[in-house]
């Protein structure tokens, strides 16, 4: 490992300043927990790292205000998973974790460190972004908000600028929305998921409406599926519906290839996670074999 | 009180979870320097130079070693047990990606580490070979001339032999199997294939030399301390006297860790630099040292009209990567049980390992049988249906009994193979009906035996040193890598001296204490050392008898020990040393036939029954249920047999399902633990592990090995209980859940499209 500095920023005003606009190998560090290892890996060799966790202690908070759930981009992932209004409000998330990682990654992992690394395969981008989040980003040039999908480019790449830090991520109220978010893997239990399905939609009168349909880990990254929400949108969630919502996402979606299978059998996975995704989602779904 | 049969705690437990115990990776010697390795990126190809200017540069570099200054140090700096192939750093060529070419010596590992990313060497590249048929033909040769080892007569006819990878082909002839085959009823034949894979110890390579004065030591995480020292001292060309290994806990070995691995490299480094050096190998870098062979696997029976086996030609292909480890020994050890444990007239066998440009192959759980399992009892399997015959009835009217000569000629002594293959069908409560599922989940079971020769002949001797106050300890070269070894060695002692198990301390692999042992392999130990200790114990029962006769003490006295030594030498004083070697006998095969009526000391026995459940959309499997069961003589402890029996069956449940190196031009492209996935604790079905009542008369005790028994039948019986649940066939390991899709999808006529 060669020699870095290390920065211990006591504000996210200095913390922003520490960034360089221009410099990628300054980077701000939440958790670590995904750095380290690209560290480790030789892939990312930084010169300095801007420790953010002396920052102010409100971006750690996790907090209700309106209806509108404010997760703090330092708030640990535990945290998430043992917070009492996500447990009531978001009971999709609270379930995400139980197999997000380990207790030991969950307890020093920040929400801001999923949420930027970009990393298609990750759980809580496509969870979050089903649920209509936004994701709050300051800079020196001032703040800016996100649907959280538009925070990706591509594949381990986001919109923040080099001087940019995500602060928050914002839930909308739920009112009687239902959800569901289906990991699939396709080797070990604890493997990187070969796909992600996650899905909210309101549900009155037998009708599907305002439904989002996010797909992660198979694709480059995280995607929403707008034609398979179309076909759902306003229909009853029958077989019929399911199968042609299953065959839009699949038509649609920029499937790759890789060691956890061919693109053509994740195309058929998203087909069947598709539909239990939203059968999950009613309440009426068969558990994913694997989990 | 019977310590024989107790089941006691392992002995180390404590000191392993409370992170006291003792593993080469924690050392550390005064001066000592940290070497990074520099790999081929190529697969096959002529060294044209190698660049070690920029990280020479780099400040605390020490220096860099290619594998030209080794040749100044040893003229022939070539190892290996079989054959003498690999060098010590790459000479002249590369045969694999990850081949070490050059290493870099600093004080501090990460700027060994920095450095070695600054080197750069280029190759004139040459065609390579992956595939263990295509290397049959002599198109593209990985080593221009066979060496071997010369230790093996088997492989005296290979040297010097030019233009073939074959490095060990072994023949087994016994009836008339072209006659047989022409009189049976049906003759059905089939190939199967496996993967490559690897043990990945949680504990990667790692080994220290210190040069010291006259003496060098090696402090190694190695299976085969005695092994090392030989091969060592023939490198030098010294006497073994002045090498010296030891060897504390393993943090998992599995095979990977036999013969010489990082040892002969970090000796040659410490003598050229005259000070102690390590190298600890990461995670990533156990891809490019020692795997399991991948193999193809042509097997044909003809059956007779009552169900019975009368011929089976059996031809199986190892691949064994670019340097022949042990490969040659898979090929004949394992390879004479290619037709399974059934009792059938006419077989003929031919084995054969291949050099290949991949990591090279060696040992793994079982040296070599899951694979034949795998193919063996798929295709016993597959007859069975064929014949619409019951598998269990099948294998019941095929089976060796007790005393009926095996392929070898071999008579199956102590192997308890029907009653292993009783006790899964009781469990599985075979005679009833299973309940099938329905719509998109469907269950199904499956049954596979299988059987192991054990290595032979080989030479394991112990020490006993009962100490002037009674206490006692014992010394052996057998190495405890995590599988009991210690605790069932003190109970043996502990119960030929009437002791307490718990009393007896073990003196851990020390080539200058501890006396020869071939190595702790192939479930060779419980048997071989295990006899030795017994003999050891008794030797020193009989002294310190002898003793007391001295003191003057009648005949059957139940003095203490302690008392016996104070009452000959007059004081807490003086001490008995037991000492035996154990040597079984053998019979090598006859070199035309391949036959021999004493090719093994004693059979291992195991067999798996599975109940699984497919999720038709998806490819899925889920077993449901895993019954492990064994043959392993009379239990010297039943609690650790059993976490062995699991554990095997874990790991190979990992090859059956999801474990598979990714090669894509010779690069393994999955050198992670994050791409190459070994079963997690979710992965874990629920398990029972039986010993069935048995007994190997000449163990100790009525004891055998059993280390690697429980991977036999796990792969065979998967793929067994998905054919009864969905109907389709996998060929080849890993079974994905893509695969049984895939195979679901041609099942019904249409294939899903490649990507
Ligand atoms: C063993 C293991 C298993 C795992 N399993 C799973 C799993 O099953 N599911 C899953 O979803 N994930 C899994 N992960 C990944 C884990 O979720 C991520 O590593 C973690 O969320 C990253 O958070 P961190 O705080 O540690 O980020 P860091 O490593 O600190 O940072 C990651 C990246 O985000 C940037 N960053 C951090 N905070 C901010 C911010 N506020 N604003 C802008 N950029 C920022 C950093 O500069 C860096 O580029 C696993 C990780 C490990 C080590």
């Amino acid at each position: 490992m060669i020699p870095f500095e290390m920065v211990e920023p006591k504000s996210l005003k200095e913390a922003l300043a520490l960034l360089d606009p221009q410099e990628s190998t300054v980077r701000a560090v939440a958790g670590g927990t995904a750095l380290m290892l690209m560290m480790k890996a030789g892939v990312f060799t930084p010169t300095r790292l801007v420790c953010l966790h002396g920052i102010e202690s409100e971006y750690a908070r996790i907090t209700v205000s309106a209806g509108e759930l404010r997760i703090g981009a330092m708030a640990t992932l535990s945290e998430l998973e043992r917070d009492a209004n996500v447990a009531a409000r978001l009971p999709v998330l609270k379930r995400a974790m139980r197999t997000l990682s380990n207790v030991r990654v969950r307890n020093v992992a920040r929400v801001g460190g999923a949420l930027a690394h970009g990393d298609p395969h990750l759980d809580l981008p496509p969870v979050l972004a089903a649920l209509g989040a936004r994701v709050s980003i300051s800079g020196a040039g001032g703040d800016r908000e996100l649907p959280l999908e538009q925070l990706y480019s591509g594949y381990y790449e986001t919109v923040l600028a080099k001087d940019e830090l995500i602060t928050a991520v914002k839930i909308p109220a739920q009112a009687a929305r239902k959800a569901a978010y289906m990991k699939v893997t396709a080797r070990s239990a604890d493997d990187w998921p070969a796909l992600g399905v996650a899905v909210s939609f309101a549900f009155a009168d037998g009708a599907i409406r305002d439904p989002i349909v996010v797909v992660s880990a198979a694709t480059e990254k995280v995607t929403r599926m707008a034609a398979a929400e179309k076909v759902l949108h306003g229909a009853a969630p029958d077989d019929a519906t399911l199968a042609r919502a299953g065959d839009a996402a699949a038509a649609a979606a920029a499937i790759l290839t890789d060691a956890h299978g061919s693109a053509a059998y994740k195309r058929e996975l998203l087909r069947v996670y598709l539909r239990r995704a939203v059968r999950e989602a009613l309440g009426d779904g068969a558990r994913p074999v694997r989990q | 009180m019977n310590q024989v049969g107790r089941d006691i705690p392992r002995l180390e437990v404590r000191a392993k979870v409370t992170g006291r115990a003792d593993y080469t990776h924690n050392l550390r010697l005064p001066g000592m320097l940290y070497g990074k390795v520099f790999r081929a990126t190529v697969p096959h190809g002529r060294i044209r130079c190698i660049e070690t200017g920029a990280a020479r540069a780099v400040p605390g570099v020490q220096c860099v070693v290619t594998g030209e200054d080794i040749r100044k140090l040893i003229a022939e700096p070539y190892y290996g047990p079989a054959f003498h192939d690999q060098p010590i750093l790459a000479l002249d060529k590369v045969r694999h990606v990850g081949e070490p070419v050059a290493v870099v010596l600093a004080s501090d590992p990460h700027v060994a580490e920095h450095a070695a990313q600054l080197i750069d060497a280029e190759y004139q590249e040459l065609p390579a070979v992956y595939d263990e048929v295509a290397a049959m033909q002599p198109d593209i040769v990985v080593h221009d001339m066979l060496k071997p080892a010369g230790t093996f007569a088997d492989l005296k006819h290979l040297k010097g032999r030019t233009g073939t990878n074959i490095a060990l082909d072994f023949h087994l002839r016994r009836g008339d199997v072209d006659a047989a085959l022409a009189r049976a009823e049906r003759v059905i034949e089939h190939t199967f294939k496996t993967q490559q894979c690897l043990h990945l110890a949680f504990e990667p390579f790692v080994a220290v030399a210190d040069p010291g004065d006259g003496v060098l030591t090696i402090h190694t995480s190695n299976q085969t301390p005695s092994f090392v020292r030989t091969e060592i001292a023939r490198l030098f060309g010294w006497p073994e006297n002045r090498v010296r290994v030891k060897v504390p806990y393993l943090g998992g070995g599995f095979g990977a860790k036999v013969y010489v691995k990082l040892e002969a490299l970090v000796s040659a480094l410490a003598l050229l630099v005259r000070r102690p050096v390590k190298i600890a190998l990461t995670m990533e870098e156990q891809f490019y040292m020692i795997t399991k062979h991948p193999t193809t696997f042509r097997i044909k029976s003809g059956v007779g009209k009552d169900g019975r086996v009368v011929a089976r030609a059996c031809e199986v292909y190892w691949n064994g990567g670019a340097y022949a480890d042990i490969g040659p020994r898979v090929t004949q050890k394992s390879g004479f049980t290619a037709p399974g444990p059934y009792d059938i007239e006419n077989i003929n066998i031919d084995s054969y390992a291949l050099y290949t440009n991949r990591t090279p192959a060696g040992a793994l759980r079982g040296f070599g049988i899951p694979q034949l399992v795998w193919a063996y009892e798929s295709h016993t399997d597959l007859i069975a249906r064929e014949l619409g015959i019951d598998p269990i009835d099948f294998r019941r009217k095929n089976i060796l009994h007790q005393n009926r000569p095996q392929a070898s000629g071999t008579p199956m002594t102590d192997a308890a193979i029907a009653k292993v293959l009783d006790a899964i069908a009781a469990r599985l409560a075979w005679n009833k009906k299973l309940d099938r599922g329905s719509g998109t989940v469907r269950r199904g079971r499956g049954v596979a035996i299988g059987f192991k020769a054990s290595i032979s002949p080989t030479t394991s001797v112990a020490i006993v040193n009962v100490a002037a106050d009674g206490s006692t300890t014992l010394y052996t070269s057998t190495v405890d890598m995590g599988q009991g070894s210690d605790t069932a060695f003190a109970q043996i002692a502990a119960e030929v001296l009437d002791f307490k198990a718990e009393d007896i301390r073990i003196v851990h692999p020390d080539t200058d204490v501890t006396p020869y042992d071939m190595g702790t392999l192939g479930s060779r130990s419980l048997f071989h050392m295990g006899n030795a200790v017994r003999l050891a114990a008794e030797d020193a029962r009989a002294k310190l008898q002898a003793l007391a006769a001295q003191a003057g003490l009648p005949e059957g006295t139940n003095y203490p020990p302690a008392e016996v030594f104070k009452k000959r030498f007059g004081m807490q004083a003086g001490n008995v040393i037991g000492a035996a070697s154990f040597v079984p006998t053998y019979k090598s095969p006859d070199a035309q036939t391949g036959l021999s009526d004493n090719v093994t000391p004693f059979w291992m026995v195991g067999g798996a029954g599975a109940e699984v459940e497919v999720d038709t959309e998806t490819g899925d499997v889920r077993v449901l249920r895993l019954v492990n069961a064994v043959d392993c003589g009379k239990p010297i402890n039943p609690g650790v047999a059993r976490t062995q029996l699991s554990g095997a069956a874990i790991m190979q449940l990992g090859f059956t399902l999801s474990e598979a190196m990714q090669l894509d031009a010779g690069q393994v492209t999955n050198a992670s633990l994050a791409d190459y996935k070994i079963p997690g604790i979710r992965d874990v079905p629920p398990m029972e592990n039986e010993l069935v009542e048995a007994e190997q008369h000449t163990g100790p005790f009525g004891a055998k090995g059993l280390g690697e028994s429980g991977t036999f039948g796990v792969s065979p019986a998967i793929a067994n209980a998905i054919h009864d649940a969905v109907g389709v066939r996998i060929m080849e390991l890993p079974i994905t859940a893509e695969v049984v899709f895939r195979a679901l999808r041609a099942q019904q006529g249409r294939p899903l499209e490649d990507a």
